[in-house]
Formats: C-alpha cells, structure tokens, sequence
C-alpha cells in the first residue's frame, strides 16, 4: 500500500470516528429534549 | 448507522484505520473466507434486533429475580444483583452461542458499544447538576484530581517499564484510572488505538468490575467504614459508572449518593483526559512517524479532530439540564429526569450486552501477562490510595 492510500485512510478514518461521535452526541441530545419537552412522558420506558 | 462491510475497507469504530480487524470481519473463526467480503446489511440490523432481545431480557431478569425470591434465602442476594451483572452474563452466553453457530461474525456489526455507550453518556450528563456538584462534592473533585492523577501515572509508568505499546498503556490506564470502560473509548478516540486493544482493555475492566461490585461493600464493612467515606472509595475505585451504582447501592442510600457525586465528577474530568491525551500522542508520540504528511506536522486542529464529541453532548446535556430543573419543581424536575435517567440505563444495557457479545478470550490470551499485571497492580494503588482519600476527605461529610 503507498502512502498516499495511507494518508486517504486516515483521513476517512477520522471523518467517521467523528461521525460516531456526533451521532452519539445528537441521539443523547434529542432523546433529552424529547423527554423534557413530555413527547417520551414517564412510564413509558420499560 | 454505518454498514460493516463500508467499515471493513475504511476503519473501525474506534478510528482505526482497516486492517485485518474490523467489525464485521473479524479474524478467527473465518472459514467461509468473510473477511474478504461485505456484511450485508441485513445481518447487521439483525445484530441490532439480537442486542435489543438479550436487552430486554436484561430488563426482565432485574425486576422478576428479586421478585421470585421475595421471602426467600437468596432475598438479599437477588436484590443484589444489578443489570451491569444481567447483561454481561446474557451478552457472554449470546457470544458463546453465536460463536458455536457460526453467527458471531455476521451479526458483529450491530453490537455497537461505543455508540451505545456514548449516547449513554450524553444522557447520563443530565442528571448532573453542575452546582450540586461544585457546593456539595468539593472533596470529590479534590479526590478524583489527586487519584486520576495518581493511578494513570502509575498504570503509565508500569505500563512503560513493562515495554507495552504508548496506545494500550493510554487505554490501560485511563480505564483503569477514570472510568472504566467509557473512558478506555474515550482514550482510544484520542489516541486512534487499535480495536482489539479496546476489546482487551474492556475486558479487564468488566473482569475487576464484577468481583469488585461484591467484594468492596463487604470490605467496607469490615473496616467499619462510615457510608459516605464507603461510598467515597467505592466511588474512586470501581472503574465502571454502573458497576459503582450497584456496590454504592449494596452499601446503602447515602453511601450510593457519595459514590455516584464521586464517580460522576470522575466522568466530567474524562474530557480533561481525552483532551490531554489527544495533545501527547498529537505531538510527542506519533512525531516523526511517517503517515499522512500532516500527521507528521501536528497541527492545533488535531486536538479538535481527536476530541470525543459526545464530551461536548455530556456537558451540553448537563448544561440544559440544570437549566431546566430551575424552571420547574423540584418533584417535577425529578420525576422528567428520571425518564432520561431510565433511557440512560437502557443504553447502559444496550452497551454491557455489546461487550458480552464482543468479549474475545483470545485478545486476553494474546495480549499476555503484562497488560493484565499493569491492570493488577494499579488496581492495588487505586484501592489503596481511594481509602486513604476518601478517609481523609469524607470521614466528617454528611449526604444527609
């Protein structure tokens, strides 16, 4: 493998571990927000 | 949700680039020559649809045993046990029969840890709240500084003298120093480490976390600790947040409040050590090797590339939580929180499943002695050194 298609998988590695991160972040986010906003109200988790 | 088979020609899920060790391709128990081809996506949701049943079991298991042996011998023992346990056990049996089918392998892209774990987090950060902690927990932060601090040194410099590589001494010791398995995918985010050295550092942490749920609550009994300073070492000790809950809770319902304002302000330090990590392997470790030419040049946007995002969610949530909860009642706030709190959990499960289902006994085997006494050894530091402190600095506190 040249270095050049090393340099091009680091760099998509890093586009999608940021991608997981985000993902992450913004599910979190919008799980709370749909639970203070009473759209997910209480009793419904199991 | 990336598809395994884009994963195996790109990376990991924790940012490593593809080699022979991605999710979806594992090596091993390949005959039918998987490695080289794509995982349908359909195996993978059908991962998913596995992680979610042996979940819901979970979920089953912790509200009928305590039930069933209501009024029996085994009352305190089945109140005892906690979900972090079910999950593992189910996840580990799941792996064993998966494995025994052929299945393991196909269905591997959908047990996602990492993204289970960090959507946990992010919610988790909702029942923080940041001036609880800064009046009631100083000598929390003040403990978790000092022990962070001290442990991921030791672990560090063992870890060096022993001769292991720079990124599993990172995840050994931020595991073992922060907060178990989170903060091993916190480092390993920051450190771009291998994927089998997360596996190996999660699996020792799940390996002293169990024993440690038990072992600890009756140690503090024995020394005749007070609940807040059991709490306190249980807190500073345990490496899993969830495992900390379990043991806090054995012990009572004031050494579970210290335990967890211990723990959790060990959790908001994980950034903090994300960060630094970031910076060392940034511009010390990986300096001069050659890769992409600017690796080789690091840049100040490198922290920022390499910095767990969902930090950022852990806080904004804890943020916007505690704005909330100033603008309701305090049964309200409480009651809404606990929803987030129960979603929290379910994610936990979701995680704790993963890892079951993902344990590897040959990382273990391969990766030899050394990891394993790195662990051991700070371990020994971190319990004694989490007594002394939490001696020190909670005999006098009252959670009440």
């Amino acid at each position: 493998m040249g270095e050049s298609e090393s340099a091009r998988r680091e760099r998509g590695t890093r586009k999608r571990a940021i991608g997981e991160d985000w993902a992450a972040t913004i599910v979190g986010l919008l799980l709370l927000i749909l639970v203070l906003l009473g759209v997910i109200p209480q009793g419904v988790i199991p | 949700m990336t598809d395994p088979g884009e994963r195996a020609t790109a990376q990991t899920n924790t940012g490593e680039p593809a080699t022979e060790h991605t999710a979806g391709t594992r090596r091993g128990d390949d005959p039918a020559g998987l490695e080289a081809r794509p995982v349908p996506r359909a195996w993978t949701a059908l991962g998913v649809v596995t992680v979610l049943v042996l979940a819901a079991a979970t979920r089953f298991l912790e509200q009928a045993v305590p039930e069933t042996f209501t009024g029996t011998a085994l009352e305190d023992l089945a109140a005892a046990i906690e979900y972090p346990v079910y999950a593992i056990v189910l996840g580990l049996l799941g792996n064993a029969l998966l494995a025994a089918t052929g299945l393991r392998d196909r269905l591997a892209g959908g047990f996602r840890t990492e993204f289970f774990i960090k959507t946990g987090l992010v919610l988790l950060g909702a029942s923080i709240n940041l001036s609880v902690i800064a009046t009631a927990a100083g000598p929390a932060i003040l403990q978790a500084v000092v022990l962070i601090s001290a442990v991921f040194l030791f672990s560090w410099w063992l870890g060096g003298r022993l001769g292991l590589p720079e990124k599993l001494r990172a995840l050994l010791s931020a595991a073992v120093a922060i907060c178990g398995v989170s903060a091993a995918i916190a480092a390993a985010g920051a450190v771009q480490a291998k994927r089998e050295q997360l596996a190996y550092s999660a699996s020792l942490v799940i390996v002293f976390a169990l024993p440690s749920i038990f072992i600890l609550p009756w140690l503090a009994g024995v020394f005749g600790l007070s609940p807040e300073v059991a709490g306190a070492w249980i807190g500073g000790n345990i490496d899993t947040t969830a495992a900390v809950t379990a043991a806090g809770a054995l012990v009572g319902e004031e050494s579970l409040q210290v335990a967890s304002i211990v723990k959790v302000t060990q959790n908001a330090l994980m950034g903090v050590v994300a960060i630094a990590l970031t910076a060392y392997f940034a511009f010390r470790v990986e300096r001069g090797v050659e890769r992409d030419p600017a690796a080789s040049h690091p840049r100040l946007a490198d922290l920022w590339h390499r910095f767990p995002k969902f930090v950022l969610g852990f806080v904004a949530a804890s943020v916007i939580a505690t704005w909330y909860l100033s603008t309701v009642t305090a049964a309200e706030g409480k009651a809404v929180i606990g929803v987030a709190n129960d979603l929290r959990v379910w994610f936990f499960i979701l995680a704790f499943v993963s890892i079951g289902l993902e344990f590897r006994v040959a990382s273990l085997k391969e990766a030899g002695w050394r990891p394993v006494g790195v662990f051991a050894s700070a371990t020994v530091v971190n319990v004694v050194l989490a007594l002394g402190l939490a001696l020190l600095l909670f005999s006098g506190f009252s959670a009440g």
